[in-house]
């Protein structure tokens, strides 16, 4: 009898203890099978696993669930109404690209759930939170505007391009997207009057398109002295191209697939000589101490895939342990108000060799950026003027080599490489 | 002009490669395989596999991928279009769902990422001040060297003029004697070869990716809808005018209406001739 | 028309069932019913036009876009109340797929197909070349009205959509001109023997099925909040539409909703078990296999499954 009853009250005591322990959810919205999902996931789980490992949050442990998006904006909506609905999420940790993020913005806004996006970079969704700060209270961004990283890349359009390389003109290869769109419109109208580059042309093309060949020769034709390109879709195509027909002309821009180390890999080695700019930290990218120790654990954890975290894997590595300890000091995350104000204020600094590496912390509302003078709230902190002594640069500029490495070769604060042409244009 | 003469012929090669094994089922055996799009996508992805993750030879890599799609066409036919049984509107869904459901199973095997071939024949070279790579070259070649065997197995071959009679009449065919199963099974075979030859071409060309299976399968309806059932040289000219009006777009309009000017000109033809520039069926 | 007791018993205890839903299922399975409507209306719609006459709509979401499009841009950028967007969504749906697709009804089958197949991609180039700033191009536009909040709010106007919708179609199928539609899709040659013009019918199933596509598209894009052109013009939307009503049950009005509602729990359901792509996988396999062992749909096993059994206990 007695030994029943001591195991009744141990089974009651271990049902209310499970009971009692009361636990953090974080939901992961993006997609399961790109590399881009899975860094920003990736960096979450090991946040997460640091901060249970000392204890949780406020007593709690952190657990996490995923939702897949496969990048289709539909089921963007419906994943993010599965966090919310059926999991009761605490937070969202967010490695969607901007259209499907765009998708399920009305639901965050419904919600009122907090949440972090670290890849989408669009500008209009940094324009909501200025115009309806109220219901865009639970939305960070960090990682640094589309904007930014433009408005960077004109200096280097005078540092580099026109100082170094001597070149006065480019034509624009751009796709006809709301993104190439945006970006075409930002070097336009500044890289002429700011670096003296001038603009000859500005050739728009579709996204599905098969051969670059009349393209690349309508670029030839401008007389240029070098393409800019604007790719986030099917860029490797374009790109690809450009290696395999050999262009007589240096390319340079923005090509989102060659963001990723897997980026040699995938091309097969066709990738040498293509240079883009990239959010901080890329690849080839020299690391602080943290942010190394941070691969270090990433390497020995993962064997799949990328094989190095993308810049938004950083991103929500930190980010997360900022949003737990906003909702430490904010009391939990279910006030926005409290958190949203905890949040801002979170920021942390990494050093390397005794200088201000990398920090991760966020525009406040009002606080006005010196160079575009207009505001970031709730944005990633970036800074747009050597020395570089507020936060890191708002991107990097990264070629790739021929032989397959790859360095940072602007700003010169962080270059580890020189600029060069391929091998293939003799100049 | 000599430009977009050469830079026209060659993607015209590359369109015909891929149109044309759609438009044989769509002849022979009236049927919309919409799952076409997905023998380019495998054979691509197999190639890839073969060549460049396992690092054998080209040539096998090529062998591999035409394989595959010859057997994927069989299996095809045995399992779906003999299991439904002339439903021919049955079978356009079916196929339509087994390309999605092939997509799905791509993503889970290759991940979501888009991959870049190497180019089979590597290398540029300039014809009158035009770089052309090896490999579009190739791939032109190889399309008029298969359009002609093609044509001439249709012609001259006993089981080239059973597929003919087949497309015209399977009732007619049947009493004299030829076996439409057999037929249709071999024109499977031989569409599927097609697409993933086509594929590996495409892949070369373009990227490889899931989603890759949409593009070729619209250009091929564009080449059906313009050119109509029929002939060989039909989907050959049609590929042509095709190619070389998106050249023409690119290079003196504007880039970014290659894609609608394809769609105009479907438009244009189902308005002015329905049943297609060289289509012999009335509707 | 032939209403007897019965069928207002049965559209009456369907009713009732809906409006009890909210009480007896959690908020996450409502969202995925508010989902799982939006796919029925489409569903019907396209049913309307491909299941009852046979003629095969693969640019479907080229409809319901433009009722979306339509609605969005006008409560967007042009402030229009909701009201008056959503009915003038309705009428644009109507007329731009008349102006485009009518000369298609000459054309039969496969052809037909593959036209609307090129029109959807159409729309998809034109959406984001044409008037980006309205449009909002290849990223869509977010931020737009929704005419409810709340998974419950969602669920009442959806449904009470979907059955009006479905009672609509069903009383029109139960009319002459709902049986000649009928007929045109089993024989087109002998409709038109019989004397009654095959075109006027069509151009009436057409008008019904944009009728319901632009109304249904207005409403899903209200409902969603956001709009882009990937999550609209897209081969995989027009594949769910057609697979929900032919797996549900083609040329009736319950299978495409059957449909809908099995597709959609299905694929919303292996979430827990199947995080990634392999959901897509099993979904597509499922649909697949379901399909070739019964091309009729769902609602026919049902039928001769109820009739068997009422005929083994006779």
């Amino acid at each position: 009898m007695k030994l029943v009853k001591g195991m009744g009250v141990g089974l009651l005591s271990a049902l209310m203890a499970t009971t009692a322990l009361a636990e953090i959810k974080v939901g992961f919205i993006g997609s399961l099978s790109s590399d881009t999902g899975l860094s920003t996931l990736r960096g979450a789980e090991m946040a997460i696993e640091e901060l249970n490992a000392q204890g949780g949050v406020m007593g709690e442990k952190i657990t996490l669930v995923t939702a897949d998006t496969g990048e289709d904006v539909t089921e963007g909506v419906k994943a993010y109404e599965y966090l919310a609905e059926t999991e009761e999420v605490d937070f969202i940790i967010s490695g969607s690209i901007d259209d499907v993020s765009l998708g399920w913005l009305p639901r965050m806004q419904e919600f009122q759930i907090p949440t972090l996006d670290t890849w989408t970079s669009y500008i209009g969704i940094i324009d909501m939170v200025i115009e309806d700060p109220d219901t865009m209270a639970p939305y960070f961004m960090n990682i640094a505007s589309d904007e930014a990283l433009a408005t960077l890349y004109i200096n280097f359009g005078a540092d580099v391009l026109k100082a170094k390389m001597g070149w006065d003109s480019v034509v624009v290869l751009a796709e006809d997207t709301a993104f190439g769109g945006a970006i075409t419109g930002l070097v336009t109208d500044a890289l002429a009057p700011v670096a003296g580059i001038e603009v000859k042309d500005v050739i728009t093309y579709d996204v599905n398109t098969v051969d670059f060949g009349p393209i690349f020769s309508k670029a030839q034709a401008s007389g240029a002295d070098f393409i800019y390109q604007v790719s986030s879709v099917n860029s490797q195509v374009m790109s690809s191209q450009y290696v395999k027909l050999q262009v007589p002309m240096a390319m340079t821009g923005v090509n989102v697939s060659a963001l990723g180390m897997e980026y040699w890999e995938d091309t097969g080695g066709a990738g040498g000589g293509i240079s883009t700019l990239s959010p901080v930290p890329s690849v080839g990218f020299e690391l602080d101490p943290v942010s190394a120790k941070f691969v270090e654990d990433y390497q020995a954890k993962y064997t799949s895939r990328p094989s190095i975290p993308h810049f938004n894997g950083f991103n929500a590595y930190h980010g997360l342990k900022q949003a737990m300890a906003a909702a430490a000091e904010a009391g939990g995350f279910k006030d926005v108000k409290a958190w949203n104000a905890a949040m801002l204020k979170q920021d942390l600094k990494l050093e390397k060799d005794g200088k201000l590496w990398l920090r991760y912390g966020f525009w406040q509302h009002g606080e006005v950026e010196p160079v575009t003078g207009r505001t970031y709230p709730q944005n990633a902190r970036f800074d747009l003027s050597a020395p570089y002594d507020d936060a890191q640069p708002s991107m990097v500029v990264i070629q790739w080599k021929e032989d397959g490495t790859v360095g940072v070769v602007y700003p010169f604060e962080y270059a580890n490489t020189e600029f060069e042409l391929p091998s293939w244009i003799k100049k | 002009m000599i430009q977009i003469l050469i830079q026209g012929l060659l993607l015209s090669g590359l369109y015909a490669l891929i149109a044309v094994g759609f438009t044989l089922i769509f002849s022979v055996g009236r049927i919309l395989n919409l799952a076409y799009g997905a023998y380019l996508m495998l054979g691509g992805y197999m190639y890839f596999w073969i060549s460049q993750s396992m690092g054998m030879p080209k040539l096998f890599g090529v062998v591999m991928a035409l394989a595959l799609g010859v057997a994927l066409g069989i299996l095809k036919y045995q399992l779906i279009v003999k299991t439904l049984r002339g439903d021919h509107v049955a079978v356009e869904i079916s196929t339509l769902i087994l390309a999605v459901v092939l997509q799905a199973g791509v993503v889970l095997v290759f991940g979501d990422s888009s991959k870049i071939l190497l180019p089979i024949i590597p290398g540029v070279v300039y014809i009158a001040g035009v770089p052309v790579t090896y490999n579009i070259l190739a791939a032109t070649l190889a399309s008029w060297v298969i359009l002609g065997g093609l044509y001439l197995f249709i012609k001259n071959t006993h089981t080239g003029r059973a597929m003919q009679a087949v497309s015209m009449d399977t009732k007619g065919a049947a009493i004299s004697g030829i076996v439409p199963d057999h037929i249709n099974m071999i024109t499977w075979a031989i569409s599927g070869g097609l697409g993933a030859l086509g594929g590996v071409f495409f892949a070369s060309y373009t990227q490889l990716a899931p989603s890759m299976w949409v593009a070729p399968l619209i250009i091929s309806v564009a080449v059906v809808i313009v050119g109509g059932i029929g002939s060989i040289i039909g989907t050959l000219i049609v590929a042509h005018i095709v190619g070389f009006m998106e050249v023409s777009v690119v290079s003196l309009l504007s880039p970014e209406l290659r894609g609608v000017f394809t769609m105009l000109l479907i438009i244009l033809v189902l308005v002015m001739r329905p049943q297609g520039l060289f289509g012999r069926e009335e509707l | 028309m032939g209403l007897r007791w019965y069928h207002f018993a049965a559209w009456g205890a369907f009713i009732l069932g809906l409006m009890a839903l909210p009480e007896l299922v959690s908020k996450g399975t409502l969202r995925t019913i508010i989902f799982a409507n939006y796919l029925a209306i489409f569903a019907i719609s396209w049913d309307l036009l491909s299941g009852r006459t046979g003629y095969i709509s693969f640019g479907h979401p080229f409809l319901i876009g433009i009722g979306a499009y339509t609605s969005a841009i006008l409560t967007k950028r042009f402030g229009f109340d909701v009201e008056l967007a959503i009915p003038i969504a309705v009428v644009v749906t109507m007329l731009g797929g008349l102006v485009v697709l009518l000369p298609a009804l000459r054309i039969k089958g496969s052809y037909f197909a593959l036209v609307t197949l090129a029109f959807m991609e159409l729309m998809y180039q034109l959406v984001q070349v044409i008037r980006p700033d309205l449009t909002g191009g290849t990223r869509g536009m977010s931020g737009i009205q929704t005419l409810t909040r709340g998974a419950v709010n969602g669920f009442y106007l959806s449904s009470v959509l979907m059955v009006i919708v479905a009672i609509a179609a069903w009383l029109l199928m139960r009319t002459r001109l709902g049986t000649a539609l009928t007929a045109v899709g089993l024989n087109e040659s002998a409709v038109e023997g019989s004397g009654l013009s095959t075109t006027k019918l069509k151009m009436v199933a057409f008008l019904a099925s944009a009728f319901v596509a632009g109304l249904g598209g207005a409403f899903y894009v209200h409902y969603l909040g956001s709009i882009a052109p990937r999550a609209l013009f897209d081969i995989n939307f027009v594949f769910t539409i057609i697979v929900a009503v032919l797996i549900g049950g083609a040329s009736t009005i319950i299978g495409p909703i059957i449909g809908a509602f099995f597709l959609t729990f299905l694929l919303e359901y292996l979430r827990p078990w199947l995080p990634g792509a392999e959901r897509y996988f099993i979904y597509g396999g499922i649909a697949l296999l379901l399909y070739m062992y019964q091309p009729k749909g769902i609602y026919y096993m049902l039928q001769s499954g109820w009739a068997r059994l009422k005929g083994s206990t006779s």
